[in-house]
């Protein structure tokens, strides 16, 4: 089981930092699975008990300059590693001017993701600095409980506006509730309302586009649903919240799946990221 | 009158003096701007500057105005109709409802917030203990359309609720980009509802609102004021942001000899003294008649600060009882002018109660 | 006394008052023949901090002739006279500091532009001198450098960490975060930072080795020595003896002395840090040879062969395979145990030590009890030089 990746490129650096401290600001600890060609930081709360959950992939060629990696077996060439995404951030904030920065895995008191970056200098050596991020390597038996989440067979999908408005409202609608009720239908239309004994605000958005989900029967809304009708979910907003606040990287698509009453499924595409996040709605 | 456009070097003297049977409707002061404009001197010649825009409606298309449009045609959950905007007593339209949120924010120190409005205007009053008094006046000309039905309109809702709904977008400071207003209110027993647009983005909101406490008259007249100092509000600020907390009074000097102004604070570990002589060039004004010492609740001016850190030009006069009254102006986004107040009694007043 | 600072002088007062507010909660003056001294302690009395500024340093300079006069003061209160860090090179055009010993007052006034006049009456003790015995120039080790190079490195450690390691040898010098306890270190990230000795002005190692202090005195240095441009240098002899770090230039003098963590304490965390050898670590080639065969993690193939982890499974038998860690919770902490079964073993002969120690007070021995390990070092062997009114009862 070996892993080390080298990275050269100061934009991509930058953007693998952006992507670990969005993952940080979501969650405390996750699973980073490493395969041949990509990386996933996976979150499964039980959705059952509230909790929320969290994929996100990247492919190693978007970021690596070099990649190698071995995993537990040929036949299941993956590492799986438990992760304070926090930590990595940390360290990879400090390094953001490095010429080069390697991670990989190590053996040292504990097994450890170590970045390690070799720091411009004005002498002729070399400055290095190393961080050695513990991490806990998973047992193949575990690893079922990190697979993609399904796709929900949601009510309604909506392209998002843009997510710094989104935020925006949410900050504020935060300040005066605890809900939020997140509404959208097949015309494009997505409300954001919370009401308390002292306020009611809803805000409303239009002309958003619902994403054509293709032919597959299984993920597209229900032809029969009347376009203006609303779907909805109550969430809270601190999770809400969080997904938006954690937001460094401006997705090229994000899009919203509603489950009446039952999820809200949070996806952001960007070059070859990809983040899924689902808040499960509460009564 | 209660508002009326500023256009005198004496501007922060809001005192009511006049006989104005408006004016009594709030109670009592009155009015910044009782005098009709003198011509204009020195500091306060921009202020008649800013009604241009409202005296040319017509050329100027306001994008306050398609809030009215836009809740009809995209809103159908919202029944609003122009029969509905008829029942309104008091609508008000701002195109970057900042001018508004900002100087709310100036008198933010507790959640509860008299607003008055008459066809001068909107002043929003705030106190605490019933001794320290702020009140935050936005004229008829700021708003692009200001329609009142009765005399006196007034009510009462939490500042703090309505602040995070005008900024509900964030309150952007980039230029270009702003929240279009427009608030209404159908009367007692209604709410006090919001329309709030940016980039096409429109949120609703309706805060309910309660029948409004009469304010305290803090009896602050012009003709008793003892003392009175103009400053540039920079050289303040400075003091204010260093003042020792640990002093439980602000104590405030004025005098026409040495210390002239002078700002104290006797905290844990000693005291400290400001002093700002009369001929700085951060005083604009400088009129004293007599030494006079007063003390003031730490606590109560703190959130002056707020106030202060807005503004521009800041006058403080004490009358014969020693009552304070801050008078802070302050310039709007488009450069219009409005002010805030802020009353306190002195400390040893209301230990003798 | 009577003195008067001017101009940019007034900024580097503020930023040494700012810098010792970092060590403790008092400051103490004394003005004296050869400048004004300002010096500052830690309640633990394992940090040590003086400025010395020359009568050159200020535009006027008195103090009272035939007296001493010392005094201590609640460092919050000198700070507040300079709140406005930033903006006072802008708005203070001078600061006059008097004395008025029948008030019992120390008197800041800041001569502000536009005429303000900011005057701070602040109140003081007597207080006896306060001085830690250092003598850093019989140090075997002395790095000189630049600020920048330090700012530069400190950067890479968070603010939750307290301690660093540094370590030397002729060529290099490490950083390392110190991390206390073991169930702390399962989950502590370490970082480590090497510099080569010619980033240094001054690059002088008579004894090789390590030694461990606190990081929160340096960060406050750093902060004088940035804003001054005046380089640093470093001083020290072995772990347990104190390092100094200095800063000087022609009209000031500080002195930044910290204690460090004894032999018996650095030896331990060295060990605890699993394959780190204790001598000053591997070589700085490492980066550009990684060994691949050294990140194979050991316990992986001590797995069960496990079900097929690409369908979920739910068979009986795999449940009862992994009831022992059913969690990757569960597994973490069985890891963990077996580590702490290796650093027992490692560390039986330090069984009868008392639990880790944090740092000794090194200087002043008033509040130290005299101990065999302490005689071994002459630095600390001084008498009592200073007392603190804590330990002196002072009823004024």
């Amino acid at each position: 089981m070996k892993f080390r990746g080298k990275i050269i490129d100061i934009a991509c650096l930058n953007h693998f930092t952006r992507v670990i401290t969005t993952i940080s600001k979501l969650t405390k600890t996750c699973v980073l699975r490493l395969t041949p060609d990509n990386l996933f930081f996976v979150l499964s709360e039980k959705v059952a008990n509230g909790g929320v959950s969290m994929w996100c992939e990247l492919s190693e060629a978007n970021f690596f300059d070099e990649y190698q990696m071995e995993g537990v077996s040929s036949e299941d060439n993956e590492i799986c590693l438990e992760v304070t995404p926090e930590n990595l951030s940390r360290a990879l904030k400090t390094v953001q001017n490095a010429k080069s920065v390697k991670v990989k895995l190590t053996k040292k008191h504990c097994p450890c993701l170590t970045v390690a970056a070799e720091l411009p200098t004005l002498s002729s050596s070399s400055r290095v600095v190393t961080h050695d991020v513990p991490v806990d390597v998973i047992p193949r038996r575990l690893w079922h409980e990190f697979k993609e989440p399904n796709m929900p067979d949601f009510d309604v999908s909506i392209y998002l506006p843009p997510l710094k408005t989104i935020k925006n409202v949410v900050d504020r609608m935060k300040n005066l509730s605890n809900f939020l009720v997140l509404e959208a239908n097949l015309s494009g239309e997505m409300n954001l309302k919370i009401e308390t004994d002292l306020v009611s605000v809803t805000t409303h958005f239009k002309d958003l586009g619902n994403p054509p989900w293709g032919e597959d029967a299984s993920q597209a809304p229900s032809q029969s649903r009347d376009p203006e009708a609303m779907v909805q979910a109550r969430v809270d907003i601190r999770k809400l919240q969080q997904f938006l606040m954690g937001q460094q990287v401006n997705p090229s698509k994000a899009m919203c799946n509603i489950v009446h009453e039952r999820v809200v499924h949070l996806i952001l595409l960007h070059e070859d990221v990809s983040l899924q996040y689902f808040i499960p709605a509460v009564a | 009158m209660l508002l009326a456009p500023v256009a005198n070097s004496d501007m922060l003297d809001t005192t009511s003096t006049t006989t104005s049977t408006t004016t009594w409707q709030f109670g009592r002061s009155s009015g910044v701007l009782d005098r009709a404009a003198k011509p204009l001197e020195g500091l306060y010649a921009c202020a008649n500057s800013t009604s241009v825009a409202r005296r040319n409606p017509e050329v100027v298309v306001f994008r306050s105005a398609f809030l009215q449009n836009i809740s009809i045609d995209t809103m159908p959950l919202l029944t609003q109709s122009q029969a509905d905007d008829e029942e309104y007593v008091l609508v008000a339209s701002l195109d970057n409802a900042r001018n508004l949120s900002n100087i709310l924010k100036a008198i933010t120190f507790k959640d509860h917030a008299i607003f008055s409005a008459t066809p001068n205007g909107l002043k929003v009053t705030v106190e605490d203990s019933k001794c320290m008094q702020a009140n935050a006046f936005i004229q008829a000309e700021i708003f692009q359309e200001f329609t009142i039905k009765e005399d006196l309109v007034g009510f009462q809702v939490n500042l703090t609720v309505l602040l995070d709904c005008l900024n509900i977008f964030g309150g952007s400071t980039v230029p270009g980009v702003s929240t279009a207003l427009r608030m209404c209110y159908k009367g007692y027993g209604y709410p006090l509802t919001l329309f709030l647009e940016e980039g096409g983005v429109v949120t609703v909101c309706k805060i309910n609102t309660q029948e409004p406490e009469e304010p305290i008259d803090f009896e602050f007249c012009s003709s008793n004021v003892t003392n009175k100092v103009i400053l540039l509000s920079e050289s303040l600020k400075e003091a204010f942001s260093e003042l020792d907390m640990t002093s439980e009074v602000l104590q405030i000097t004025m005098s026409p000899n040495q210390p002239y102004f002078r700002l104290s604070t006797f905290g844990n570990s000693g005291n400290a003294h400001y002093d700002y002589p009369k001929d700085s060039d951060m005083m604009e004004l400088f009129k004293c008649t007599k030494t006079q010492t007063n003390r003031y609740k730490m606590s109560l001016l703190k959130p002056s600060t707020k106030a202060l850190a807005l503004s521009c030009k800041v006058s403080v006069r004490t009358d014969s009882r020693g009552f304070l009254s801050l008078q802070y102006l302050v310039r709007n986004d488009d450069g219009q002018i409005c002010f805030v107040e802020y009353y306190c009694c002195p400390d040893e007043e209301v230990e003798e109660e | 006394m009577d003195c008067v600072v001017t101009g940019g002088n007034v900024k580097v007062l503020a930023k040494a008052i700012h810098s010792l507010s970092r060590i403790g909660e008092e400051l103490y003056v004394e003005p004296q023949e050869d400048g004004l001294a300002l010096r500052s302690v830690n309640s633990s009395r394992s940090a040590y901090a003086c400025f010395l500024f020359a009568p050159l340093f200020f535009s006027r300079f008195t103090t009272p002739s035939g007296q001493t006069f010392r005094c201590k003061m609640a460092i919050k209160s000198v700070q507040a006279v300079f709140r406005s860090l930033a903006s006072l090179e802008k708005t203070v055009e001078k600061c006059h500091i008097q004395l008025d010993e029948q008030k019992n007052r120390l008197t800041f006034t800041l001569h502000c532009k536009h005429g303000l006049l900011k005057t701070h009456n602040l109140s003081f003790q007597d207080s006896e001198s306060l001085q830690a015995v250092f003598d850093k120039d019989s140090c075997a080790n002395e790095f000189r450098s630049q600020p920048r190079l330090l700012v530069d490195t400190v950067i890479h450690f968070p603010q939750s960490v307290d301690e660093v390691t540094v370590s030397v040898n002729d060529e290099r010098m490490w950083f390392r975060n110190h991390v206390e306890d073991e169930a702390e270190q399962a989950r502590a990230m370490l970082t480590e930072l090497c510099l080569a000795s010619d980033e240094f002005d001054h690059f002088a190692v008579k004894s090789h080795g390590s030694i461990t202090f606190c990081l929160k005195e340096l960060r406050g240095l750093l902060v004088f020595a940035e804003s001054t441009g005046l380089p640093i240098t470093m001083y020290f002899d072995e772990p347990g003896s104190p390092v100094v770090l200095s800063v000087t230039d022609s009209v000031l003098e500080g002195n930044f002395v910290l204690a460090t963590l004894s032999e018996d304490a650095g030896h331990r965390k060295n060990n605890s840090r699993g394959g780190r050898s204790p001598q000053p670590p591997p070589p700085p080639d490492d980066f550009m040879n990684d060994d691949m065969d050294s990140f194979i993690i050991a316990m992986d193939t001590s797995m069960a062969p496990g079900p097929s982890t690409s369908r979920p499974s739910t068979s009986r038998s795999d449940y009862s395979t992994c009831s022992k860690q059913s969690t990757a919770a569960n597994h973490r902490t069985r890891h963990r145990s077996e580590e702490e079964e290796e650093e027992e073993e490692d560390n039986t002969d330090d069984l009868d030590r008392p639990p880790n120690k944090k740092f000794c007070s090194l200087f002043f021995g008033s509040v130290l009890p005299p101990s065999s390990q302490m005689t071994t070092q002459p630095v600390i062997s001084q008498e009592v030089l200073a007392s603190d009114s804590e330990d002196d009862p002072q009823d004024e």
